[in-house]
């Protein structure tokens, strides 16, 4: 697979020209110079740009490190990453319609939810049945341990069918499921600090003791859930997070397992994510119809004043936003073992399982959370302009290029590519019309792959 | 442009202090050797001794961090890959390098038709090129198989191909990376066989093996590498019992 | 291959001995998709009449232009290129740009330069300006491969959609160019539309010949080993980087072609003509006819136009949104192809 991250690099131009490399500085040179007069010459303007920039870069930000996540590992371009924007996008929509469009008619649809139940459903009962199934293959018949699972699984479908049939409760609909995780997570997350310190300790002796507590304040978290009718939009963020989740690892497991067991390259593997790019944006148009829609205002539609620029309250959010995606992405890749495994299979997927990496699973929790990083990014853009069915395509290229742009595969360049990414955008359009922003993250992108390919910050 | 018109029928190859680095390895270091004209050369050395390097060094593959290359006489700083033909060089590949979803048939012809680009576009296969790609496939025992693509070939008979893609070309020197690798010992004879009318029809032929008794058999000079570094060259018998040789091998 | 005599022979042969005919296809994918889709071509010519066959017919005409052209850089070549489509637009707005009229340009708000040169004069003006921009942009993207080629092919698309919407003094931007003259030669003048989809035909015809006669010579040969394997045929002697140069420019100037014919055809072009999602429809129709066969490309675009017609067929499907669900099946073709066959329906080289 080393072969597949030399791409950019390999054979000369044709007109190699010596010095195209320096023309190339000299010319960059130039243009940040022209910038830089441009910015001394009305500063406050400047300013405006520069946060615009920030403001976007965010979201590139948050595209670049979850395509960067997936990419890195799997090595072959996943353009659902695209629809799983899309997907969250429209998600908040589909829960949220009767606030983004008033009192029109719902959009609510019985085989939507369906679909997404059997995704849910399916998805569910695969993650059980890998955690429980050696642990339980001893003790109880297979049958048995098929019929529990696949309950359990039509539950959670079940469940979601639910959640997703009566969008206007979502505060009840899921008040017992932020019960039931918060407990978990109380517990959890207790038992991974005290296990540092004490690594004798087992599970379920912790959780003995600190499972009452837990459950308190399961129950409490659920309850005030229930009683804030005002949190359903953001549940709704959550919701769909979950759905594309949930559809990313589907389709990993259910379908680009097999793809890339008989993949001579990564180009099936592109062209067929393009094939379910495709299916889903016309699906998405078909549900919503082309026309772009509003999302319902979050919070945040004041605008601050800082030195005489402008920023919005909800862009401050996204900034924080990403940089929340980075601290949870920085954790789990550098501090877990999680982390190593998504390292140890993006360097050789071969070795990783020949020494007892569960590739599968891995693979399958690094499709989930680049799909969710996705649909978040997807989300803040939908509630920052509007939301399309074919912004998938452009989201998806913007992240692509901003991970580029920082040096694919590096978590710290995809951050910073995507703020360079927003900031280039931004001050490129000053002397031109703001119609011109994807041609120029084009540009650079080509400049990129030409005479720095391997990004800002390398890979390693 | 260095060497002299004397150098120039003697050598066939030289290289004077090339190099080539990846990250901290040093995988080529400063490696002065030469290859006279005629007669086989196997290069031998132990694995990652650089080797497999070396061949692509020369045959412009890998660009060189340093040094140079005196090809048939011409001092080469960057050997670019399309020109190693014009140089009368050739190579094979030790993971067999095929056009794996064309026939057999079109590896050959590939390699006998016109280099300008625009005079190819108005070429089709002339009879004396058929003859010639016929010939070769012959040569390696391939014709039967001349309509099947490359890819559903077992491993022997893409070595085959690929030698006989080599052949095809008809320069003065092939470069072989392992040709025995991985070889039935039936295959193994065959090759040698190519090998030996190649030898005789005057070729000069470096190849690269990991199997002694086909070294001794087959080659006239031996180059012994370790760690990118030349370690003795010359006859086989005086040079595979020296003792650094024998040293290096046996990793004491 | 289109002429391929051999195989017509074996099928001549097997038509003498039924019970072999009928395992033989069943095997064959190949001789029945092809079947079917011709069967479907024919069905619908006499379910909907002449009138509409021949506009379907010329839509099918320009997209055979182009998937033929794209096939000669992505199932030939190896390149998988999504940024045909610039090309096609570059020559329609040629086109556009070339023939439109000065009378009726004045009345417009935005002028835009007027010419009204002749559709024939026009016609290679297009293919010359789509090959000068395929030089320009070949010689940046010769370096790139595989995913990364992919890419900056998306950037060439996106960047060229970019040019047509916002170079408003040549373009007129979103409010497209109206009134594209209708080619004309002496007194015949092609208004009607069975004139335009034979001369788009004579068209599909000429470009089938000649990309025949480039993979059929040894340039395309070369093309198929630098496919396979660039670094190898380096080594034998040839500057892939020339060749896949040649070959980019070639299928650009097709499409260039290809975009003149639409242009004059629908007399009215605006940036949506040109939209990534159109390159990615023309990638699919490629890949879903067969890579690296002409007669591929044709049952590709035959089977993406009669798809659309297909859909009529299914129940409780509102008529609005048959396109769309055109892209559903299109994109769920993609994936049961890449699975199970990944060359295509007739292909020769599976990706």
């Amino acid at each position: 697979m080393s072969s597949q991250r030399e791409t950019a690099r390999g054979f000369p131009a044709l007109f190699n020209i010596p010095g195209t490399r320096a023309l190339a500085l000299v010319l960059t040179a130039a243009v940040v110079a022209y910038l830089a007069w441009k910015i001394g010459q009305s500063p406050p303007q400047a300013l405006q740009f520069a946060f615009n920039g920030i403001a976007v870069g965010a979201v590139y930000a948050l595209l670049a490190m979850g395509f960067t996540l997936v990419y890195s590992t799997v090595w072959f371009f996943d353009l659902y990453y695209g629809a799983a924007a899309a997907l969250g996008a429209y998600g908040v929509f589909y829960l949220r319609t009767s606030e983004s469009l008033g009192s029109r008619a719902d959009v609510n649809s019985v085989y939507v939810n369906a679909i997404f139940a059997a995704v849910v459903g399916g998805v569910v009962a695969w993650v059980l049945y890998t955690i429980l199934h050696p642990r339980l293959r001893g003790r109880f018949s297979p049958n048995t341990i098929a019929v529990a699972i696949g309950l359990l699984g039509g539950a959670a479908g079940g469940y979601t069918g639910l959640v997703l049939a009566f969008p206007g409760i979502l505060h009840l609909t899921l008040s017992p499921a932020i019960a039931a995780s918060v407990a978990v997570l109380a517990v959890l997350v207790p038992y991974w600090a005290v296990q540092t310190f004490v690594p004798s300790i087992r599970l379920a002796r912790f959780a003995a003791i600190a499972g009452l507590p837990a459950v308190a304040v399961g129950a409490w978290c659920g309850y005030l859930t229930a009683g804030a009718p005002g949190a359903g939009l953001y549940l709704s963020w959550a919701v769909s997070c979950l759905l594309a989740g949930c559809v990313g690892l589907a389709l990993y497991r259910g379908l680009y397992v097999y793809m890339r067991e008989r993949a001579r390259s990564p180009l099936i593997m592109l062209v067929a994510s393009l094939g379910i790019l495709l299916a889903i944006a016309a699906f998405i148009v078909i549900v919503f119809e082309a026309a772009p829609r509003p999302l319902p205002t979050a919070f945040g539609s004041e605008t601050w004043k800082i030195a005489g620029a402008r920023i919005k309250g909800f862009n401050v959010f996204g900034i924080g936003v990403a940089l929340a995606g980075f601290a949870i992405l920085w954790l789990l890749l550098k501090q877990t073992s999680f982390g190593r495994a998504v390292r140890a299979i993006g360097d050789d997927e071969e070795v990783s399982k020949v020494v007892g990496i569960n590739t599968t699973v891995i693979i399958a929790a690094v499709f989930f959370i680049g799909s969710m990083y996705a649909a978040l990014a997807g989300i803040l853009t939908g509630h920052d302009t509007a939301v399309q069915p074919r912004m998938g395509l452009l989201l998806l290229l913007k992240g692509w290029i901003a991970s580029v742009v920082g040096g694919i595969g590096n978590l710290y360049g995809a951050i910073v590519g995507g703020f360079v990414l927003g900031v280039v955008e931004q001050f490129g359009i000053w002397d031109l019309a703001g119609e011109w922003k994807d041609a120029i993250a084009f540009i650079l992108l080509i400049l990129f792959l030409s005479f720095w390919p391997q990004g800002l910050l390398p890979r390693r | 442009m260095t060497s002299t018109r004397a150098g120039q029928q003697e050598l066939a190859l030289e290289t004077r202090e090339i190099s080539k680095h990846f990250g901290a390895v040093r995988a080529v270091d400063e490696l002065s050797l030469v290859i006279p004209r005629q007669g086989t050369t196997s290069i031998v050395g132990p694995n990652g001794s650089g080797k497999s390097t070396l061949v692509n060094l020369l045959s412009g593959v890998l660009p060189l961090d340093g040094g140079m290359v005196i090809i048939d006489g011409q001092g080469l700083r960057v050997v670019k890959a399309h020109e190693t033909p014009d140089h009368g060089l050739t190579r094979t590949f030790q993971e067999v390098r095929l056009f794996d979803q064309i026939t057999v048939w079109d590896n050959i012809m590939v390699v006998l038709t016109e280099r300008r680009l625009f005079p190819s576009l108005f070429e089709r296969a002339k009879p004396s090129t058929r003859q010639k790609a016929q010939a070769i496939l012959e040569q390696v025992g391939m014709w039967d198989k001349r309509d099947s693509l490359a890819q559903d070939l077992s491993y022997g008979q893409r070595k085959l191909v690929e030698i006989g893609r080599a052949l095809a070309m008809n320069v003065n020197t092939y470069l072989m990376d392992e040709p025995f690798a991985g070889l039935f010992p039936q295959m193994i004879e065959r090759v040698k066989d190519i090998m030996k009318q190649m030898r005789a029809d005057g070729h000069t032929i470096v190849f690269i093996s990991h199997n002694m008794e086909i070294v001794r058999e087959l080659s006239d000079r031996i180059i012994v590498l370790d760690s990118g570094t030349l370690l003795a060259a010359g006859e086989v018998e005086p040079v595979l019992n020296s003792e650094e040789v024998i040293e290096a091998y046996l990793g004491a | 291959m289109p002429f391929d005599t051999q195989r017509i022979g074996e099928l001549a042969g097997l038509m003498r001995n039924p019970g072999e005919l009928a395992r033989h296809t069943r095997r064959n994918i190949e001789f029945w998709a092809s079947l079917l889709i011709l069967g479907w071509a024919i069905a619908f010519m006499f379910w909907q009449g002449a009138g509409f066959a021949v506009i379907i017919g010329t839509v099918f005409a320009i997209w055979a232009i182009l998937s033929v052209s794209l096939n000669l850089v992505v199932g030939f070549t190896g390149l998988l290129s999504v940024g045909h489509i610039g090309f096609f637009g570059i020559g329609a707005y040629t086109m556009a740009i070339l023939t439109s009229d000065p009378a009726y340009e004045q009345l417009r708000t935005e002028a835009i330069p007027t010419f009204g040169w002749p559709f024939f004069a026009v016609l290679p003006i297009c293919a010359v300006l789509a090959g000068l921009a395929a030089i320009l942009v070949g010689v940046v993207f010769n370096r790139f491969r595989d995913d990364i080629f992919v890419l900056a092919s998306f950037g060439f698309a996106i960047i060229a959609f970019n040019v047509f919407l916002n170079l408003r003094p040549v373009t007129r931007g979103a409010f497209g160019i109206h009134e594209i003259a209708r080619p004309q030669v002496g007194g015949w003048y092609f208004d009607g539309e069975l004139e335009f989809l034979l001369l788009c035909l004579v068209f599909l015809a000429v470009v089938m010949l000649i990309s025949w006669f480039i993979v059929s010579s040894s340039f395309g040969r070369v093309l198929t080993a630098i496919r396979e394997d660039e670094q190898a045929i380096e080594v034998f002697g040839y500057r892939a980087t020339q060749y896949k140069l040649a070959v980019w420019v070639i299928s650009a100037m097709m499409a260039g072609i290809a975009g003149g014919l639409f242009a004059s055809w629908t007399t009215f072009i605006d940036p949506n003509s040109f939209i990534l999602l159109e390159s990615v429809l023309l990638v699919s129709i490629v890949i879903l006819g067969g890579l690296a066969t002409i007669w591929g490309s044709l049952l590709g675009a035959m089977a993406f136009v009669l798809l659309e017609e297909g859909m009529r067929f299914i129940p409780f499907l509102p008529t609005e949104y048959i396109g769309q669900a055109r892209q559903v099946v299109l994109g769920i073709l993609l994936v049961l192809l890449m699975l199970f066959r990944p060359q295509g329906l007739v292909g020769r080289y599976r990706l």
